[in-house]
């Protein structure tokens, strides 16, 4: 077989035990592999009215056709479940070591069942599966954590350095342990699978860790086509400004492009250009002050995430991954914070506690809202929390280890703003806090979020690099061709990054070509990706999820450039595009279509 | 010719070892390459396959690369019986860099895309 291993990897907790079960072609076909397949199993296998941190729940992490064959930046992995923050389907998206290895250890497919009765790991060495016991690990925050594995796969397997550097390690801090609603699946020393608190999912099977070494292979179809074509992908990479800069800022490009559009997320989103941040409008100067060196995830050109010091700060190890973008601003502009050692310290943090820093961030923010505005007594944190105060690194440690008032943190942005009276203070969509970059200051970003099946995430828009564009209709149409496209790459799985608008979906039917021997063409993938959005959509409305909303901020409160999002003008004509109903059900017909109509039984 | 090697720019992407064993196996596995990326804190380390030699060298010690202190081992373009790294996994076969042919054309110089690997005159 070319491209897929053609098997799935069950480990059932309860039980112990763990079998391999033949890949049904159809998944292959129609759903490639990442979110495409880990979706519709989600679909299949979960009940979608359950508790998400119920046993019931499953976990499961994907790989694709082209994860591991040196198809620019096919490293990636996707975890999917029901999420415990949005109680919608979610697929966060993981780069670094642990997708290849996987891979190569076999499997398309890891699927998590049930619930261990006590903390174990699990390591996954070829057909070599094994759960150990991880009570000693319990507690332990991320990087030791890994630490302590590699130790010990190296004593268990005999395994030289080069080989443990190779592995790859899925775990949780104790955010994930304690099940903080937003707890993050951490991987290779600070990525993650970051949004919608699948952490937790993994703490409520006590699952620390996950880690694999494979030593197969991939085979591909047309060997010659595949080095041909990856070659070219390179000089014509190589030879462009695009490419050196991407790799050379990675994420650190886009403060300073955020705050010359006014879409920098600031303050709870009460503004959208934060002051302090024009000290780093030129990346070179964060480059300067922190880098230490690029970082790749596996078979990527760019090597995009940076590895940094921080400085004068014995709390804090010497280089750590990050931070990015999305960090910098929902942790930093978000909540006053513009030093970049605190913006170093505040991402370090998060990353060993295994909390996602974009709802962390729009937690925080919230809180300092509230405290500022006088919602929020003194009293109940035990220090004053203004925006820009760094006793929010306190609060971070408290929430992920559930102390004070970090317990009702835990439980996401609507329980703790209800409980002092303000809920549309926080800046949320489903219960995900808003990203990065401020819907107002483009057209139609706020309808990508609003419609996001997983919450407001920024892996599921490509929008603010279309700034510029004025016409309403080009960003609903957009918008919706955006959400499919990421769909299809998702399943692909290739990164973001990269690949970063509709236009490249001729490529990443090339290289599933080489390596698979089928024909799939942009045409053909293009149905995949609305497939896969429609089939979201039908899980999150069984789970009872069904609004499109914004916070009131957003909508009604002009901040950025004196607009609003007129998400009530959007949205009916999205649907239509979508071919749904007015109030956003899919119809009939769209469902037939995509051979979704069993699908849609009971909802439609 | 040599292949000259600049850790400082290594991202640790592994590409390397992927054209490396694409090139050599027609099949991707990092395990069959002749190429090995070590993945440190500051800076990677790529170390090619160098002749097998029969016994392992008693000189051993640790070596500072920018201040850090690494293993001469992982240093060491040689394979020998203690540097498993260098071994088919189920083969035992022994790799060595061939240079990918003659004239040389090394396909991991090809595929480091941030240039950290170069084709040198002597
Ligand atoms: S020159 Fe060829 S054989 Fe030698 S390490 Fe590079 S790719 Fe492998
Ligand atoms: S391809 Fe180049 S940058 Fe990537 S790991 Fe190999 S030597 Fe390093």
């Amino acid at each position: 077989m070319f491209g897929w291993n053609g098997k799935i990897l069950r480990i059932d907790l309860t039980k112990g035990t763990s079998w391999v079960e033949a890949m049904p072609t159809y998944l292959m076909e129609e759903y490639i592999g990442g979110r495409g397949m880990s979706d519709r199993i989600v679909f299949d296998e979960i009940d979608p009215q359950i508790d998400a941190l119920s046993p019931e729940n499953k976990l499961i992490f994907s790989t694709g056709p082209l994860t591991g064959t040196g198809a620019p930046s096919a490293s990636r992995f996707m975890v999917s479940a029901k999420s415990p923050l949005s109680n919608c389907v979610s697929s966060p998206c993981c780069g670094g070591y642990f997708g290849a290895n996987l891979k190569y250890s076999g499997y398309d497919l890891l699927i998590f069942e049930g619930k261990s009765p006590e903390p174990v790991y699990v390591t996954i060495l070829n057909d070599r599966v094994e759960i150990h016991p991880a009570k000693h690990l319990w507690g332990k925050e991320s990087y030791e954590t890994e630490k302590m594995i590699r130790e010990d796969m190296k004593a268990r397997f005999n395994l030289d350095n080069w080989a443990l550097n190779s592995m790859g390690i899925a775990n949780i801090g104790p955010a994930g342990e304690n099940l903080v609603r937003f707890a993050c699946i951490m991987s290779d020393g600070g990525r993650a699978a970051g949004r919608s608190g699948l952490g937790a999912v993994m703490g409520s099977k006590n699952i620390k860790a996950v880690a694999s070494i494979g030593t197969g292979q991939v085979n591909i179809a047309d060997v010659e086509g595949f080095r041909k074509a990856v070659m070219a992908f390179y000089k014509e990479a190589r030879d462009s400004g695009d490419f050196y800069k991407r790799r050379r800022y990675g994420t650190w490009g886009l403060p300073g492009r955020a705050n010359a559009s006014k879409s920098q997320a600031a303050f709870n989103f009460k503004d959208g250009y934060f002051k302090k941040f024009v000290k780093y409008e030129d990346p070179e100067k964060i480059i300067e002050l922190i880098r230490v060196r690029d970082e790749a995830c596996f078979s990527c050109p760019f090597g995009c995430s940076k590895r940094s010091r921080i400085k004068n700060d014995p709390e804090y190890p010497l280089t750590a991954k990050g931070p990015e973008h999305e960090t910098m601003a929902l942790l930093g502009a978000n909540c006053g914070l513009g030093d970049m050692n605190d913006l170093c310290s505040a991402n370090y943090l998060c990353n060993e506690l295994g909390m996602d820093t974009i709802t962390t961030g729009a937690m925080i923010s919230c809180a300092m809202e509230l405290f500022e505005e006088g919602h929020l007594p003194e009293k109940d944190i035990g220090y004053p929390l203004e925006f820009g105060n760094t006793n929010m690194f306190m609060l971070l440690k408290q929430i992920a280890r559930r102390e004070g008032i970090g317990d009702l943190m835990a439980q996401g942005g609507i329980a703790f703003a209800s409980q002092y009276g303000h809920p549309e203070l926080f800046m949320g969509i489903k219960g995900m806090g808003i990203p990065a970059w401020h819907p107002q200051a483009f057209d139609a970003l706020g309808l990508q979020y609003a419609t996001c099946n997983t919450g407001g995430a920024h892996t599921k828009s490509t929008m603010p690099f279309y700034e510029g564009r004025k016409d309403p209709a080009f960003f609903v149409e957009f918008t919706k061709k955006d959400q499919d496209y990421l769909a299809t790459a998702d399943s692909g799985i290739l990164c973001w990054i990269i690949y970063h608008g509709p236009e490249w979906g001729d490529k990443m039917a090339e290289w599933l070509n080489y390596v698979t021997g089928t024909g799939f063409t942009k045409e053909t993938l293009d149905p995949l990706g609305e497939r896969i959005w429609n089939l979201e959509k039908l899980f999150n409305m069984k789970a009872g999820v069904k609004e499109d909303t914004l916070p009131p901020r957003i909508t009604k409160e002009p901040r950025v450039k004196n607009r609003v999002v007129p998400l009530d003008k959007l949205l009916p004509e999205y649907y239509e595009m979508r071919g749904w109903d007015k109030d956003g059900t899919p119809t009939k017909k769209k469902l037939e279509e995509l051979k979704l109509e069993k699908e849609g039984e009971g909802v439609i | 010719m040599k292949i000259k090697i600049d850790h400082k720019t290594c991202t640790g992407c592994k590409q390397c070892e992927i054209i490396c064993s694409l090139a050599h196996t027609g099949s991707v596995n990092p395990w069959r390459s002749r190429i090995r990326v070590y993945v440190g804190e500051e800076f990677c380390y790529p170390v090619i396959a160098g002749p097998y030699t029969e016994a392992a060298c008693n000189s051993k010690g640790t070596r500072m690369v920018e201040g850090l202190e690494i293993d001469e081992c992982v240093t060491c373009r040689a394979s020998c019986p203690s540097k498993s790294v260098y071994k088919e996994p189920d083969t035992g076969i022994p790799l060595k860099c061939d240079f990918c042919g003659d004239p040389p054309n090394p396909q991991c110089v090809q595929w480091c895309a941030p240039n950290c690997l170069t084709l040198v005159e002597e």
